[in-house]
C-alpha cells in the first residue's frame, strides 16, 4: 500500500481482498506447519479427534436434513392453505350459479302459474301480457331474441417511458379509455333506440342497475366487467339498428375512434339470450286487478 | 471415505427422524445450516490440498457455528438480527464459493 492513500481505504480493501483470496482457513496451513515441526502425533489422540470429526459431519448433516425438511413442511403448508382457500371459493361460487340457476327456473314456473291462472278469463290475458311486458322491461325474466351488438375497448396501448423508474412500460392514453360515462351514454342510446333488454359483458340491467367507475374499474351493479365490453340490447333490429346508428350518440363514438383510436363496432345478433338480472328487489308494487279478481297473497 | 459417510448418514437421519425444530432455534437454523456447510466445504478442500487436520476441523466446525449462531443472537437482542443475518451469510457464502472454486480447481485441474 502506497503511504498517501487513506488508513481506511487500504484495511476495508485489505480485509475484503484476504475474504476474497484465503477463503481457506488459516489454521489449516499453521496446524500442518506445526505437524511438520512435531512429527506424528500418538494414535490414541489421533482416533479421538477423529471420532469427534465424524461426529460433526454427523450434526453437519443432520443439520441440513432437518433445515430440508423443515423448510418443506413449511412450504407446502402456506401451499396447501392457499389451494384449500381456492378450493372453497370454487365450490361455493360453483353453488352460486346452482342456485342462480334454481332461482331463474323457479321464477319461470311461478311466471308460467301466473300465466295459467290468468289466461283463463279475457281480463287476466290483459293482466298476463302486461305482467310479461312488464318482467322484461325490469329484467325480472330472462329474454331472447334477435338485436345489436355494441363492443367498446380501450384503445391499444402505447409505448411510454415510466417517470420513476425510466422503464418503457405499455400505457393506455388516457383520451382512449372507456369510462363509466362512455358505456352510460351508450345503454341509455340503445334505450332510446328502442332497445327492450340490455346487458354489459353479460350482465342484464335492471331499472336500478348503476353503471359507475371505482378505482380503475367499471362496475355494473357492484361486479366488475373489463374491456372490452359487449353491450348486448334486445330489440327489433330493422328498427333497433339504424336508429342507434344514426343517433348522435353512435356518430360520437365514431369519430372517438378514429381520434383516440377508441374500439366501438355494431354488430346485428339474430339470435341472443341475456339472463335475468341477478340483482334486484321489489321496491313498489301496485295492484291493477279489480276487487273481483281478489286479493292475492 | 467414513467422514463422507458420516455425512450421508446425518442427511438422512436428518430426514427420515423429521424433527420439530423449537420456535426459538428456527431463525438460528439456516446460519447454522451455512456455517456447517463452510466448515464442511473447507474440509474437503484442505483434504484436497494435502493439509487437513481433523483437530482444526472439529474446532472449526463447533466455533463457526456457535459463533454464527450468537452473531444473530446479538443481533436480534439489538434489533439488527435480519442485517447480521445477511453479514454472516454473504461473508460465510464468499468462503464456501471461494473454496468449491479451490475444489473444483483440484478436481478438474482447471
Amino acid at each position: 500500500m502506497s503511504s498517501h492513500r487513506p488508513r481506511i481505504a487500504s484495511t476495508t480493501s485489505g480485509m475484503l481482498s484476504s475474504l476474497l483470496e484465503d477463503a481457506l482457513d488459516p489454521a489449516y496451513a499453521e496446524a500442518a506447519a506445526r505437524r511438520g515441526d512435531a512429527g506424528e502425533r500418538d494414535d490414541r489422540k489421533r482416533s479421538q479427534t477423529l471420532s469427534l470429526m465424524i461426529g460433526c459431519l454427523l450434526v453437519a448433516g443432520l443439520l441440513l436434513g432437518i433445515a430440508y425438511t423443515d423448510t418443506r413442511a413449511e412450504a407446502p403448508g402456506s401451499e396447501r392453505a392457499r389451494l384449500a382457500l381456492l378450493a372453497d371459493v370454487q365450490r361455493d361460487s360453483a353453488r352460486t350459479a346452482e342456485l342462480q340457476e334454481r332461482l331463474e327456473q323457479l321464477r319461470a314456473e311461478v311466471a308460467d302459474a301466473v300465466d295459467a291462472g290468468l289466461v283463463v278469463t279475457e281480463e287476466g290475458r290483459a293482466q298476463s301480457e302486461l305482467v310479461q311486458r312488464l318482467e322484461a322491461a325490469t329484467g325480472v325474466l330472462a329474454v331472447e331474441g334477435p338485436g345489436l351488438v355494441v363492443t367498446m375497448s380501450d384503445a391499444p396501448p402505447e409505448e411510454s417511458v415510466d417517470p420513476v423508474s425510466g422503464e418503457s412500460v405499455e400505457v393506455v392514453p388516457e383520451a382512449g379509455l372507456v369510462l363509466d360515462i362512455d358505456l352510460q351514454v351508450v345503454v341509455n342510446a340503445l334505450w332510446a333506440a328502442g332497445a327492450e333488454a340490455i346487458a354489459v359483458d353479460g350482465r342484464r340491467l335492471a331499472p336500478t342497475s348503476s353503471i359507475r367507475t371505482a378505482g380503475e374499474a367499471i362496475l355494473v351493479d357492484f361486479q366488475p366487467v373489463s374491456s372490452p365490453y359487449v353491450v348486448e340490447a334486445v330489440g327489433n333490429p330493422d328498427l333497433l339498428v339504424p336508429r342507434f346508428a344514426g343517433s348522435e350518440t353512435a356518430g360520437r363514438y365514431d369519430a372517438y375512434r378514429q381520434l383516440y383510436g377508441i374500439g366501438f363496432d355494431l354488430a346485428r345478433a339474430e339470435q341472443m339470450s341475456l339472463a335475468a338480472a341477478t340483482d334486484y328487489d321489489l321496491r313498489y308494487a301496485e295492484n291493477t286487478a279489480t276487487p273481483t279478481a281478489g286479493p292475492t297473497k | 471415505m467414513i467422514p463422507a459417510l458420516a455425512l450421508a448418514l446425518g442427511i438422512v437421519l436428518g430426514l427420515i427422524l423429521d424433527p420439530t425444530v423449537p420456535l426459538w432455534l428456527q431463525p438460528y437454523l439456516p446460519i447454522a445450516v451455512v456455517a456447517a456447510l463452510d466448515s464442511v466445504f473447507g474440509g474437503v478442500r484442505a483434504r484436497l490440498d494435502g493439509i487437513f487436520d481433523a483437530k482444526v476441523f472439529v474446532v472449526s466446525f463447533v466455533s463457526n457455528v456457535l459463533v454464527a449462531a450468537l452473531i444473530v443472537f446479538l443481533g436480534d437482542q439489538l434489533g439488527v438480527g435480519a442485517q447480521l443475518s445477511t453479514a454472516v451469510v454473504v461473508v460465510l457464502g464468499i468462503r464456501i464459493f471461494g473454496n468449491a472454486a479451490a475444489i473444483r480447481r483440484h478436481v478438474f485441474r482447471a
